[in-house]
């Protein structure tokens, strides 16, 4: 099989190429089209073929990570949306929860009221009503009234349109009727259905999530045709599939039918392309660790699987979304992030960050705030001649006059500053990765960390050092992770479904069948994509609290109909994950069934490990020993560090820290009391002293 | 130590107890029964040293729960004081005491201290609003006819529920026999302790980790930095007597005047880095009906909610830590026997709007100061406690809802008022119709914003909502409510905000209009409460709002083109579209407009 992998990000678009029969993967970078990213990506890819002399048409896949929809989303420019919702309940998504985003602020936004994704003007109300607990009509739609708001949608200059009612979850009936009704009125309108989104409770999350896929529909749609259609022209018969928040792919059509799947895919493909790095030094419980210029992108993966976030917290742009998003904790720490002391006089650092435009003082870009990328420089662990492979040289007085000024402001010495700012920066990283593994039961000593991003190896050991984690996997191709986990996903299709059933009373029969609907209806979607039956799986879990609890922990279900002892199986397992992640449970209280899911996966080809050569010498790859700062004992203090080239280094020969690794798009530190080795996965292994 | 390298280690340790704390609120959250906790978010996560200072709270919890936690902690430790008793390793202590520290009766705290090398070095403690509480009638709010802190319901002072570990079986007993909806309570309980108990672990690590000194000095140097933004930020406010007075509804179909239209006054006094804030001018206590207000635990944490917020805005300041520092600068007075300082045992368990009156009185005396920085008058909550007894089960399976119904802001300088939020020290959230429909006996037959009720200004107010509940089966409610009788005040010129409205519907179609406070009523199946929720003050002279802005409102159905041409002196064309001659020819006639 020959895939592509393309990742589109803000500075530049990457491909990756990976011939999984011969074992060849190759790599190209080209300049992001901001005005239709679409021609990069095309661009590229022919000119990769190029170069390589790989036929176009024997490519079998494209799979590709767009922030298309998330963008429009942040910046506020998607489609004029209009809504057409249950009478008496206009302005559901407006007043939300009623809760304020910050609880100490006058002058605040709200972002649902400010930046409504459909203005009250085109929020229009039908009669109709579902009721619980078994969806049963209370009052019958108006069919009528459906049409007329369609017209008048259609006449404001409405471009796209989302059907929500109450209890849809329950029956949506009434809400496929109305958008099959406002198709007939006005064919070429882009129509979402909250219980098509998203069939769960909640109505503020489920409405808001069908106005974010209306409001990003057309823009998305126009994209991935576009694209597709491109790929076509440039000769490329291949598959396109687009990556989504849930860490799989799913095909053009379906992307183009639900964008809202896509709005929090940006850091999935990276934290994956990280986990199959892990996977191939045989680590199984990983930290995924991305660091970039901004923000560092965190996720856990227990035996390789991330946990799925909980559907209460995911957010964009401050709305919510109720779609599946593999669990990324994102904090504003990265390589661009600016030091500075604060009014009240506390050191800090981000989460404000020079980004890449003016970005590091070191940059030489009119930058002159102090970041920890200049901090890097000043302590000599960034190489000013080899930054990004010697593409840009990086400005080391620029640098020390940043740093100086806040050092001069703290009574410091230059280094002992630039230290501080990343003793700081490095906690901060540290407290975020506490917050994803000790605050949900889990002992960060059992992990590995797999640091990448163009960061992430800078900072990897000292934030492995905080926490007690004794290894640390820096993956072959640090800076393009993201396209490289493209590569290592599959087809993924996600059902869910609220079914409220409660401990005594729950109904088999009707859990089985649900189940089985579910399934049935993910099979057939599957065998659309034209995934074989062999090469498809299905698993299934459920939602469970205690009756009264408000937030559910998600378990696994036995992929056959479950009997009484099946149903006590699951009880037990809700129990001990809730012991696990609380460190309580309440022995005496009944268990309800909230949601159920089934989780459909077609399998696809994958990226294989990369071919490395033998022999070499640390002598050999040694460029040059310079002298870095690095705290020995309570002194921080210059030592000689050697600089090696990656790709020269030995394979499974120990070298000791201090010690500098270079590639095209990272460095690696090895503080003094880590050993360095080069395995044969294509990983360096870095192993902190215990 | 050299200082400098206090300032890295104390981020260090500040970033940490932060993390903890949110780790404590997010485990109470996601463990507790009741929607009042989980839904609504009514519960607090603290840790406090070991003299009651505050040094780090959850951020997801709301104000006025996590603010009173060291002030729980200090009652706690005067209370054993007075008793000869002492804390041990493995104690956890029950606290709600409205005359020692906690907020009302109903908050109930469980603090669970932290000892280094055998000493007592800090707190972990949570706060939660329970469903009920053993008062004179179901639910915790509404309990407007109580008339002595004894009708509120069972008070703890400093009680052990687990003495140097060992669970106390007799207390539990107590409160399963006490309270309704027992099950509920007792589990919010549990859960109120673990969540407790792992911040104390965890708090212990990093103590263990850094040392007590070293840890003690952090924890000075963090509230000293947060004193520190405090007291530029008072700075930076004039010198000067800001004096402010608002009214609240009290009993107002009470024949009895000092139980209505009670006046809530406010001195801020601005002096260099410091502000005093005096109640004095304030009714007196109304020494049989709850509406008097904790001194400590409610009238102070409303008092610093309004200055943070408007002098230290999260949103144009970043994030500041909240700890002991920020409230050194803050000096709050009342005159004892007054609504703001009762004496026990005068009731309080139904203080909430009164306690937000407060605050928005205090943001009224600080306009006069900094009124780039505040809103209009706030729209004041509701809270309905719906109850019943679900049919079929033996000897009374009660249940009990409590909604809070939300207010909304005035106009704010640079942009409209927030509609249909809650308001100032409460940030609680709504529960969604679809859980309240699938688990109550409960529908909710309209959720939409107010239309044609909004204060007119150059930044309109915020819109209140219209809410109605419906009863499916005979049950009962209370509601405590405040904002019927006097509309939020406007600001720099704007038009006053619209009182929030209580109607009680028969299942024949009579209306009858309720007040703000109603004891305990039966209600049948088929009878709605409509629930109007009050309309934010204006802020600036409503002939200078952008015509577009009118137009705008208008076409969304908030306020009507009548209203846009007598309010705004703006007038609309048939297309909707704004006539721009007529309106510069209304604007000129209208009076204001030489203003």
């Amino acid at each position: 099989m020959r895939l592509i992998g393309v990742d589109v990000g803000g500075t530049f678009t990457d491909i990756v190429f990976a011939d999984t029969d011969a074992g060849q993967n190759l790599i190209h970078k080209v300049p992001t089209t901001q005005d239709d990213p679409a021609r990069g990506v095309i661009a590229g890819i022919v000119e990769l073929c190029a170069r390589h002399g790989i036929a176009r048409e024997a490519i079998d896949h494209v799979l590709h990570g767009t922030t298309i929809g998330t963008n429009a989303v942040l910046e506020h420019n998607g489609a004029v949306t209009g809504m057409i919702t249950t009478e008496g309940y206009r302005d559901i998504v407006h007043i939300g929860r009623h809760q304020r985003p910050q609880h100490y602020s006058i002058r605040q936004e709200v972002p649902w009221q400010n930046r409504a994704l459909a203005k009250r003007r085109h929020r229009l109300t039908v009669a109709e009503r579902i009721v619980p607990p078994r969806g049963t009509e209370l009052v019958p739609l108006d069919e009528a009234a459906v049409r007329v708001a369609a017209r008048m949608l259609r006449d404001a200059g409405v471009e796209a349109v989302a059907v929500c009612f109450l209890f849809s979850y329950l029956n949506p009936a009434h809400e496929m009727r109305a958008a099959e009704l406002v198709r007939e009125e006005w064919p070429e309108c882009f129509v979402s259905t909250s219980s098509g989104v998203s069939p769960q409770f909640r109505e503020f999350e489920r409405f808001t999530t069908a106005l974010l896929n209306a409001f990003v529909g057309p823009r998305l749609k126009a994209y991935v045709e576009r694209l597709d259609g491109g790929l076509g022209e440039a000769g490329l018969s291949a598959d396109l599939h687009v990556m989504c928040s849930n860490g799989g792919v799913a095909t053009a059509a379906t992307v183009a039918k639900s964008p809202v799947l896509t709005l929090l895919s940006g850091p999935a493909a990276g934290v994956l392309g990280g986990a199959w790095s892990g996977a191939l030094s045989d680590r199984r419980n990983l930290i995924t660790f991305d660091v970039g210029g901004t923000s560092a992108d965190i996720g856990i993966a227990i035996d390789r699987r991330f946990a799925e976030a909980t559907a209460r917290d995911t957010w964009i742009g401050g709305f919510p979304v109720l779609a599946p998003m593999i669990d990324i904790h994102t904090i504003g720490a990265g390589g661009g992030s600016i030091a500075y002391v604060d009014e009240g006089g506390a050191f800090r650092v981000g989460p404000r960050s020079a980004g890449a435009d003016p970005g590091p003082a070191a940059y030489g870009k009119g930058g002159r705030e102090p970041t920890v990328t200049d901090a890097n420089l000043i302590l000599g662990r960034l190489d000013p001649a080899n930054f990004l492979g010697g593409v840009m040289a990086l400005d080391a007085e620029a640098a020390r006059r940043a740093v100086g000024q806040l050092a001069d402001r703290l009574g410091l010495s230059p280094e002992a500053a630039a230290e501080g700012i990343l003793t700081i920066v490095n906690a901060n990283m540290a407290n975020a990765i506490s917050s994803r593994t000790v605050q949900k039961g889990l002992d960060p000593r059992d992990f590995v960390l797999v640091a990448f991003g163009g960061a992430g190896p800078l900072h990897g050991a000292e934030v492995a050092r905080a926490l007690g984690i004794p290894e640390i996997v820096v993956p072959a191709y640090p800076g393009i992770t993201s396209a490289v986990g493209l590569l290592t996903t599959n087809l993924q299709y996600d059902a869910v479904r609220t079914e409220f059933q409660i401990g005594a009373e729950i109904d088999l029969d009707r859990l089985n069948s649900d189940y089985a609907a579910m399934q049935a209806d993910l099979a057939r979607q599957l065998a659309a994509d034209g995934v074989p039956p062999d090469d498809a799986a299905f698993e299934r879990a459920g939602d469970l609290r205690y009756v009264g609890q408000g937030y559910e922990l998600r378990v696994p279900v036995p992929p056959r109909d479950l009997d009484a002892a099946g149903l006590a199986a699951v009880c037990e397992r809700f129990e001990s994950l809730h012991r696990t992640e609380y460190g309580h449970v309440f022995a005496d209280s009944a268990i309800e069934i909230v949601n159920i899911r089934v989780t459909a996966v077609g399998r696809m080809p994958k990226i294989a490990a990369p071919r490395l050569a033998e022999g070499g010498s640390p002598a050999s790859a040694l460029i040059k020993t310079a002298p870095c700062a690095f705290r020995v004992g309570d002194r921080l203090k210059a030592v000689a560090t050697p600089f090696y080239r990656r790709e020269a280094l030995p394979l499974d020969v120990p070298i000791a820290g201090p010690a500098i690794v270079l590639q095209t798009d990272a460095t690696t530190v090895v503080p003094p009391g880590v050993t360095l080795r080069a395995d044969r996965g294509g990983n360096l292994i870095l192993r902190l002293e215990t | 130590m050299p200082e400098t390298i206090d300032s890295i280690t104390a981020s260090v340790i500040q970033g940490t107890l932060e993390n903890i704390a949110v780790e404590m609120g997010y485990k109470l959250m996601r463990m507790s029964y009741s929607s009042i906790i989980r839904e609504s978010e009514d519960f607090g996560a603290a840790l406090v040293d070991a003299e009651g200072r505050g040094l780090a709270e959850s951020a997801q919890s709301t104000p006025l729960q996590s603010g009173p936690i060291p002030g729980y902690v200090r009652g706690i430790l005067k209370t054993l004081a007075a008793r000869g008793d002492t804390m041990r390793p493995g104690d956890v202590i029950m606290h709600n005491d409205a005359y020692g520290g906690a907020s009302h009766g109903p908050d109930v705290g469980f603090a669970v201290p932290v000892f280094h090398d055998e000493r007592l070095v800090a707190f972990a403690a949570t706060t939660a609003h329970h469903l009920d509480i053993g008062a004179l009638s179901p639910g915790s709010c509404g309990i407007v006819d109580a008339i002595d802190a004894f009708a509120e319901g069972l008070q703890f002072k400093a009680i052990k529920v687990y003495d140097r570990g060992v669970r106390n079986d007799a207390v539990w007993q107590l409160l399963r026999d006490n309270i309704r909806v027992s099950d509920l309570v007792v589990g919010d309980m549990e859960a109120q302790i673990a969540a407790a108990r792992i911040g104390a672990e965890r708090l212990a690590a990093v103590i263990a980790q850094h040392g007590y000194p070293r840890f003690q000095a952090a924890c000075a140097a963090v509230m000293d930095y947060a004193e520190r933004l405090m007291r530029q930020a008072i700075a930076a406010v004039p010198d000067g007597e800001y004096r402010a007075e608002t009214r609240i509804d009290g009993f107002a179909d009470s024949s009895d005047p000092t139980k209505r239209h009670l006046p809530i006054v406010a001195t801020v006094r601005v002096k260099g880095d410091e502000i005093e804030v005096d109640l004095t001018g304030t009714a007196p206590q109304v020494p049989d009906r709850p509406i008097n207000m904790p001194l400590e635990g409610t009238v102070d944490v409303a008092v610093w909610l309004t200055i943070r917020s408007v002098l230290l805005d999260t949103v144009l300041r970043g994030h500041i830590p909240v700890n002991h520092g920020l409230l050194r600068p803050i000096r709050i007075t009342a005159p004892l026997g007054s609504l703001a300082n009762p004496v026990f045992p005068a009731p309080t368990i139904a203080r909430f709007c009164t306690g937000n009156a407060v605050a928005d009185t205090v943001m009224k005396a600080l306009a006069q100061a900094v009124p780039g920085q505040v809103s209009a008058g706030i729209g004041n909550l509701k809270v309905i406690a719906f109850s019943g007894v679900r049919p079929g089960e033996n000897g009374g399976g009660h249940w009990v809802h409590m909604e809070i119904f939300e207010g909304s802001y005035g106009g704010r300088n640079g942009i409209d008022g927030m509609d249909a939020v809650d308001t100032l020290y409460a940030n609680t959230r709504n529960n969604p119709i679809e859980d309240i429909e699938t688990h109550l006996p409960l529908r909710v037959t309209r959720y939409e914003l107010r239309e044609e009720a909004s204060g007119a200004g150059e930044w309109r107010g915020g819109l209140g909502s219209v809410r109605e509940f419906e009863y499916l089966a005979d049950g009962g409610a209370s509601v405590e409510a405040d904002g019927h009788e006097f509309a939020p005040w406007p600001l720099a010129g704007g038009s006053p905000g619209h009182p929030a409205e209580l109607h009680f519907v028969r299942k024949h179609g009579s209306a009858e209009p309720l007040p703000s406070k109603v004891p305990h009523m039966r209600v049948r199946a088929g009878e709605r409460f409509v629930c109007v929720g009050p309309a934010g003050g204006g802020y600036g002279n409503p002939l200078r709002r952008d015509p577009a802005l009118v137009r705008d409102d208008v076409a969304d159905g908030i306020i009507s083109a009548a209203a846009a041409r007598d309010q705004y002196g703006v007038a609309l064309l048939a297309s909707g579209e704004i006539d721009a001659a007529e309106t510069a020819r209304l604007r000129d006639r209208m009076p204001e407009a030489r203003v």
